[in-house]
């Protein structure tokens, strides 16, 4: 169902921009927002892996604290060697109701914007109008007649109106702005904020836009002219379906009066309307764990007792050690109950109800000779609980330890160990900076090692500025809700295709060189057809300074190293009659030019697009352009296109169309896309209707010290942002999927290949409709080999991509390669079994040594050397294929 | 897509080779931002470089142990380095005695030391150190700090904050505030009576009106507290102690309330004298004066707090009530309950850290918009009795040399040109003229850019730092995302090179176009404000 929502948004054809500049679109953290009409929390269940069973639970006062403390049955007895309380913060979730309301005030000749909310906070709605004829995506501020007592401007494009409780008994706080329906304002827009928690609640990372003027008025038939035309994207689109039936004679009698009252007023057509939503709110919620060590007088034993509060299944990782290193150990048994061994590195041990309130605890009975208790705490929504970011720590060896004096020692501790990790490799770089000061250095050794520190530094900076960001970023749009209906509409949209594509890249660095490219791919073409690829990527067709075409000059000239633009044509329709689809890969970013300025600055262009240095970028010095500074990152060789400028995007728009109607290509692959804003790529798809588009969105992964990350959250937030901001027009390559394959496949770390909350990793784990995986492409490998797929493993990569969601694209140096009939057979399984980029994804062994999913519940997989094989449950699992490391079952 | 890239030596990312890099996966990313090229529209393609794990290992050695080694012998890099530069910490790194985004700050650190920076600065929160009730003292969080910034080799300046944040929120102490509610007096209050909770009034200093002691009691166990706790570092990790001397931090009255914002004309300020007990103050002193009749308020005449000066005209240039006896009386009185109130706190704070090894700072504000004018209207709300034709910061200049304190200016980066010409603002010539008098009184001065950001803001710091507007430290507001994003922190790097190593421009880096190109480009960007948080 949400895939239906999520796709009407996506076509809708008018460019509702996000007001970059002037608004604040980072929030500091997102609130997750669903629509009444879903499932509450089935998009907070992948946000935050949730369990949605599991009931919402009232958020404590903390005035309890102390009542809880006392009422903590740790045995009263004096043997007790040592005892302390930890408090500990965990998030919940805090569900509650949002509304917008647009009706007419209570003196009828104004209209009443109202907007409430039912949770706790001290809410903020965050607003401003646009007016008739604007053209751009920003927020003017409203007149002052408009703004509610108490509302605050923000700068000039913007108001600040606190939300208020009319009386105590109120559910809902609220804010009503009353507005003359016949004054010049098109629309209201705005984003909630919650100033306690500074967290900021959008619709779908827009701002909600309130629509006050319908252009199609005369049409008559509103709910139809509305979607066909579609102006209002956001969030009031769907609505007009619910208000209408909800509220329909009531809005309908609304209506007529006021067409009959303002007659002159003929492009009005405002309908009242109540729309509410259902908004969750993450609230950090204080518990406590309380620790009791005494010795059993009749055997010597040392018996820990843990207790908490916390609600739901606690599950206590714990383990003993012999010292201050805190090594984690397994005690001799015997274990409480409910105990499992973990990896052969600690116990599970699962906390007992108490007959008394609403705890749990366990008893561990232990030799004596331990010196520490370690644990953490696993709740049941797959979240840990640490003490500051450490283990928990209990000293056994008679220590008597002073819970005051406790949690200093730890910060120190926990200090030291998060510290080791980074301080060798400083250690390291100090020595070679004064090792050897008495020789006499050459000067260029000496600025590598500047040069060595300078890039330190900027490890370092980049790893706190991912962290401080993280804190505020937002985590995606999840579309995963998308899966949940079983049989996914057939919708074509040109982020996705039909969801069931299989990308094959039809050339690779070297394939220039025979010049007649085209015509020997024409002769492959049902071949590659038949190994079950719908669609193929060619390469860049343009006439280009460099052969393999992606230094593009003109855009009209497809004569290229490939072959002419005949062959060309005659390839795609090859192609089609094998009944794949096309893939341009387009140049966007740069182009480069025919002609010097005055200053001999290579910055004019010739051919049909004879744009001037106006459509190159103005913050690239070397290229002296005259446009506007670039809206991304810049492509050094060559001038960088400013897009921001029309007659730039409208050439662009009308070269696509054209590339669509005389080759026939049916899509595009988007060369560069860091260079230049999402939103014009949005611009130039929704302008050429493609089937399919995908964005070559590559930048570095977040390594520390030479170690990449676990975590690259931060890395496919920077993909995500990107298609976000195509609307979801285009996918984009998984290059964070790529990259943990790397490092999990090369150094046999397959845990990699889970997210901290039990997701793949990539992009495909975040958005995988929009996801397209890869493991090669003609940089990375070919003859460049700029970033290679570890060698001999490419076959558990694609044992990977292909039964997995996300849409996989094949190298064509592997279709033609000895991998050819096991890639075969892995499509195969693919569509045999209707996976699509949709498909869910369960995640059941991500250890060292060995990674396994299961997808859609049909089939099973597992890379890695390590042993895995599917349940023997109520499925019936037979082998479908295997190879070197790798294993894929089906239900049979 | 991709173009072979001619490398320079400048691909530092290979040297990481030695630190146990096997691969190229590092620098895979960077390829299109290092790309350069020898002339347009002729890329030269080369084929594809083989990084292996031959030929790469660097036995680097250097003459110097610096963390960023300087080039030796530069007179103009001597007289820079004078300047001791730290970065503020966040605003709300501590709360609730825990330690926010720890590893976040225990990177930074590293980052800052490696680049060569004397210290950070830790602001220390009355609201959260004692939060609950009076003397009950939480610093275990601060604590961890110290000892992280103590291992990390940095020094450490604390700022001791007694008033209230906004952005962070951080408010005064909940039992501060409880008796606020029923005593609104202790808060300052302008003409329409309206308090201002973010910090308490200087004329209650004195009175017993938090729980039976005077707030002068209450900052000084405070401070002593601190003193305890942190014995172990003051003196050797903790070298400066700014003391909280009024609304953000510094000696003023909140005369300006409200938003700051950059886009319009910002008003005259509006005197704060209103508040019962200051109103008492002003009673006694008129009647000791002889003139009863000008102790029952502020001046008429002058505007509200986001009025312009001209709108009513006791701030008229020429013939304005400020120019009156009457105005000469008010100001001066009003001037001189501020710095008294200074006096008692520095010297408080002189005499609690009398036995230590640190130095003692006061914040005063640039209140420089319409310095422009024959008033001054801004410094005259804010409490500075300093116009066209009075010196007012040379007794502010007295009082800290008084107490052997050193001045913190803020505003380091702000420049003339970038000011709104309506509101004849020149931060340049006050941040001259309050140099001129702490130059005359021996008081060392220690800048810091401002809370919103200014165009070019690094390199008006820089120009400050040469100058003799800086000759103590200079403390960087404030690390945080934005400090380290892509956008700022190469920045800042090359402006503390440059600090550094002023000779070796970056023609002499090791870097050729790649890299300058891409400094320039950032410069550029960066003109659009670099938004820090707010002190």
């Amino acid at each position: 169902m949400a895939a239906v929502t999520i796709d009407s948004l996506l076509q809708n054809p008018t460019l509702v921009f996000r007001p970059k500049a002037k608004v604040l679109l980072k929030p500091p953290r997102s609130l997750d927002c669903s629509r009444n009409r879903k499932l509450p929390l089935s998009r907070g269940s992948c946000l935050c892996s949730f369990n949605p069973r599991r009931t919402i639970h009232v958020v404590r006062a903390s005035s309890s604290e102390t009542a809880l403390i006392g009422n903590f049955d740790i045995s009263s007895s004096d043997d007790i060697l040592y005892k302390d309380i930890f408090p500990v913060k965990r998030i919940e979730k805090v569900e509650g109701k949002f509304f917008i309301r647009l009706d007419r005030s209570k003196d009828q000749h104004d209209w009443q914007l109202t907007v409430g909310c039912s949770l706790p906070g001290k809410w903020i709605l965050h607003w401003g109008v646009s007016y008739l004829g604007d053209s751009g995506s920003e927020w003017d501020q409203p007149p002052k007649g408009m703004r509610p007592p108490g509302s605050i401007p923000i700068k000039d494009y913007a108001i600040e109106t606190p939300l208020k409780k009319l009386s105590e008994g109120d559910i809902f706080h609220e804010v009503k702005i009353d507005f003359n329906p016949i004054s010049e304002i098109a629309a209201i827009h705005f984003v909630l904020k919650d100033e306690e928690t500074g967290a900021w609640y959008q619709h779908r990372g827009m701002d909600f836009k309130v629509p006050l003027v319908d252009y199609l008025e005369d049409d008559g038939n509103i709910v139809g002219a509305k979607r066909g035309f579609g102006v209002w994207s956001g969030a009031l689109q769907q609505f007009s379906n619910v208000l209408l039936k909800s509220e329909a004679s009531h809005a309908d009698s609304q209506n007529n009066s006021i067409e009959s009252k303002d007659s002159k007023n003929k492009n009005r057509c405002l309908e009242g309307f109540y729309e509410e939503q259902s908004i969750v709110k993450e609230v950090s919620v204080g518990n406590l764990v309380s620790v009791a060590v005494r010795k059993s007088p009749e055997t010597g034993k040392v018996i820990v007792c843990l207790e908490t509060d916390i609600p739901g299944d606690v599950v206590v990782h714990w383990g003993v050690c012999r010292d201050d290193a805190k090594i984690w150990e397994i005690p001799a048994a015997p274990y409480p109950p409910e105990t499992t061994v973990f990896k052969n590195k600690a116990l599970r041990t699962l906390l007992q109800p108490k007959a008394t309130g609403n705890r749990s605890g366990a008893l561990f009975t232990l030799d004596e000779e331990h010196f520490g208790f370690l644990f953490v705490l696993k709740l049941d929504d797959n979240t840990w609980l640490k003490f500051k970011e450490n283990d928990f720590y209990v000293p056994l060896l008679g220590t008597s330890s002073v819970p005051g004096q406790y949690g200093q020692s730890d910060s120190t501790s926990e200090e030291i160990s998060s510290k080791s990790y980074t301080d060798g490799i400083i250690n390291e770089i100090r020595n070679l900076v004064s090792g050897l000061s008495s020789e006499k250095s050459q000067k260029t050794k000496k600025k590598e090692v500047q040069e060595s520190i300078l890039q330190e530094i900027e490890q370092l900076a980049a790893e706190a500025y991912s962290i401080f960001r993280s804190s505020i970023t937002t985590v995606p749009d999840e579309v995963v809700s998308e899966t949940e209906t079983t049989k996914p509409a057939v919708k074509i949209s040109s982020g996705t295709g039909t969801g069931f594509e299989i990308l094959c890249q039809g050339f690779n660095w070297e394939s220039h060189k025979s010049g007649r490219w085209y015509m020997e791919l024409k002769e492959k073409a049902s071949e590659i057809s038949s190994l079950g690829f719908t669609v193929i990527w060619l390469p860049p067709p343009t006439e280009s300074v460099s052969p393999e075409g992606y230094m593009p000059k003109d855009l009209y000239n497809l004569n290229s190293r490939y072959g002419t633009i005949d062959e060309l044509k005659e390839l795609v329709k090859s192609l089609h009659e094998v009944g794949m689809k096309v893939l341009g890969d387009v140049v966007l970013n740069h182009r480069c030019a025919h002609f010097k300025n005055q200053n001999g600055v290579w910055n004019i262009f010739g051919g049909r697009l004879n744009w001037d240095d106006r459509a190159v970028v103005a913050d690239d010095p070397h290229f002296q352009g005259r446009g506007n500074k670039s809206s991304g990152d810049n492509f050094h060789a060559a001038p960088n296109i400013d897009h921001s400028q029309e007659f730039v995007r409208k050439d662009l728009k009308e070269w696509l169309g054209w590339l669509r109607e005389e080759i026939g290509y049916d899509g595009w692959r988007l060369d560069f896309v860091r260079g230049f804003w999402g939103g014009y790529v949005k611009d130039y798809l929704e302008a050429s209707g493609p089937y399919f588009a995908v964005g070559e969105y590559w930048d570095s992964l977040s390594y520390t010290y030479g170690e990449m990350d676990h975590n690259q959250d931060s890395h496919r937030q920077r993909i995500v942002d990107w298609i976000n901001a195509t609307n979801g027009t285009a996918g984009a390559f998984d290059v964070t999927t790529k990259g943990i394959l790397h490092s999990a496949l090369e150094r046999c770390e397959y845990w990699r290949l889970s997210d901290q909350k039990g997701k793949p990793p990539g992009v495909v784990g975040w958005w995988p409709s929009r996801a397209v995986t890869f493991i090669e492409n003609h940089d990375t490998g070919s003859t460049q080999g700029h970033w290679r797929f570890p060698g001999g493993k490419e076959m558990q990569g694609y044992a990977y991509i292909l039964t997995h969601p996300g849409t996989p694209a094949v190298f064509y140096d592997h279709i033609f390669s000895h991998h050819r009939s096991e890639i075969a057979s892995l499509i195969s399984v693919r569509n045999r079994n209707g996976i699509h980029c949709r498909s869910l994804v369960k995640i059941v062994k991500a250890e060292r040594d060995v990674y396994a999913a299961i997808i859609d519940e049909k089939v099973a997989m597992k890379i890695g050397p390590g042993y895995y094989e599917p349940p023997s449950g109520s499925q019936r699992w037979s082998l479908a294929l295997e190879g070197r490391d790798y294993k894929v079952w089906e239900t049979s | 897509m991709e173009v072979s890239v001619i490398r320079s030596c400048s691909q530092a990312t290979i040297l990481k080779t030695e630190l146990g890099f096997k691969d190229s996966r590092f620098s895979f990313g960077k390829f299109n931002e290092k790309l350069f090229f020898r002339k347009p529209n002729s890329v030269s393609f080369q084929s594809p470089l083989r990084r292996g794990k031959s030929g790469l290992r660097i036995t680097a050695q250097a003459a110097q142990s610096d963390p960023l080694p300087k080039s030796k012998s530069s007179t103009k890099s001597k007289t820079l380095n004078r300047v001791r530069l730290f970065a503020g910490l966040p605003l709300d790194v501590v709360s609730g005695g825990t330690v926010n985004q720890f590893r976040a700050i225990s990177a930074g650190l590293k980052a800052l030391k490696l680049l060569g920076l004397e210290g950070v600065e830790l602001p220390i929160w009355w609201g959260v150190v004692e939060h609950e009730s009076m003397g009950k003292y939480d610093w275990s969080g601060y604590l961890t700090i110290a000892e992280m910034v103590r291992k990390a080799g940095l020094k450490l300046h604390v700022t001791l904050c007694f008033h209230a944040s906004s952005q962070p929120k951080i408010p005064l102490p909940e039992w501060v505030l409880d008796i606020g509610k029923t005593k609104s007096n202790i808060f300052f209050k302008d003409r329409a009576g309206k308090p201002y909770r973010g910090c308490l009034s200087l004329a209650v200093d004195e009175l017993a009106v938090l729980n039976g002691k005077t707030p002068m009691q209450v900052y000084q166990d405070f401070c002593e507290s601190f003193k305890s706790a942190f014995s172990a570092f003051i003196g050797s990790t903790i070298m400066g102690i700014t003391m909280g001397l009024g609304p953000d931090g510094e000696l003023r009255y909140p005369s300006h309330r409200g938003f700051a914002k950059s886009d319009t004309v910002p008003g005259a300020g509006e005197f704060q004298c209103y508040d019962k007990n200051m109103l008492h103050l002003l009673k006694q002193h008129a009647e000791a004066c002889g003139k009863p009749k000008w102790g029952l308020g502020g001046p008429h005449d002058a505007p509200a707090n986001s009025e312009l000066p001209t709108a009513n005209t006791f701030f008229k240039d020429h013939g304005g009530s400020w120019e009156s006896p009457y105005g000469d009386f008010f100001l001066s009185w009003y001037s001189s309950q501020l710095i008294a109130h200074g006096d008692r706190l520095l010297s408080l704070a002189s005499s609690v850290f009398s036995d230590s090894a640190v130095n003692i700072f006061g914040k005063v504000p640039l209140m420089h918009s319409w310095h422009g004018t024959r008033s001054h209207p801004s410094e005259l709300t804010a409490g500075f009795y300093n116009t066209a034709t009075r010196k007012g910061y040379e007794e502010v200049a007295e009082m800290f040399a008084r107490n052997s304190c050193k001045i913190i200016l803020p505003g380091m980066d702000q420049s003339d040109k970038y000011q709104l010409k309506e509101s004849l603002s020149s931060p340049e010539s006050l941040l001259a003229e309050i140099g001129t008098a702490c130059n005359k009184h021996g008081v060392g001065i220690s800048g810091q850019n401002s809370t919103v950001g200014a165009p070019d803001g690094l390199k008006q710091i820089k120009k400050n730092m040469l100058s003799e507007n800086l000759n103590d430290s200079f403390i960087f507001q404030r690390i945080g995302a934005q400090f380290f994003a892509p956008e700022h922190f190469p920045l800042f790097i090359e402006f503390v090179r440059k600090l550094n190593q002023p000779e070796l421009h970056s023609g002499n880096l090791p870097t050729k176009e790649g890299t300058t190109t891409a400094t320039d480009s950032v410069h550029t960007r960066s003109n659009l404000s670099i938004h820090m948080q707010s002190a």
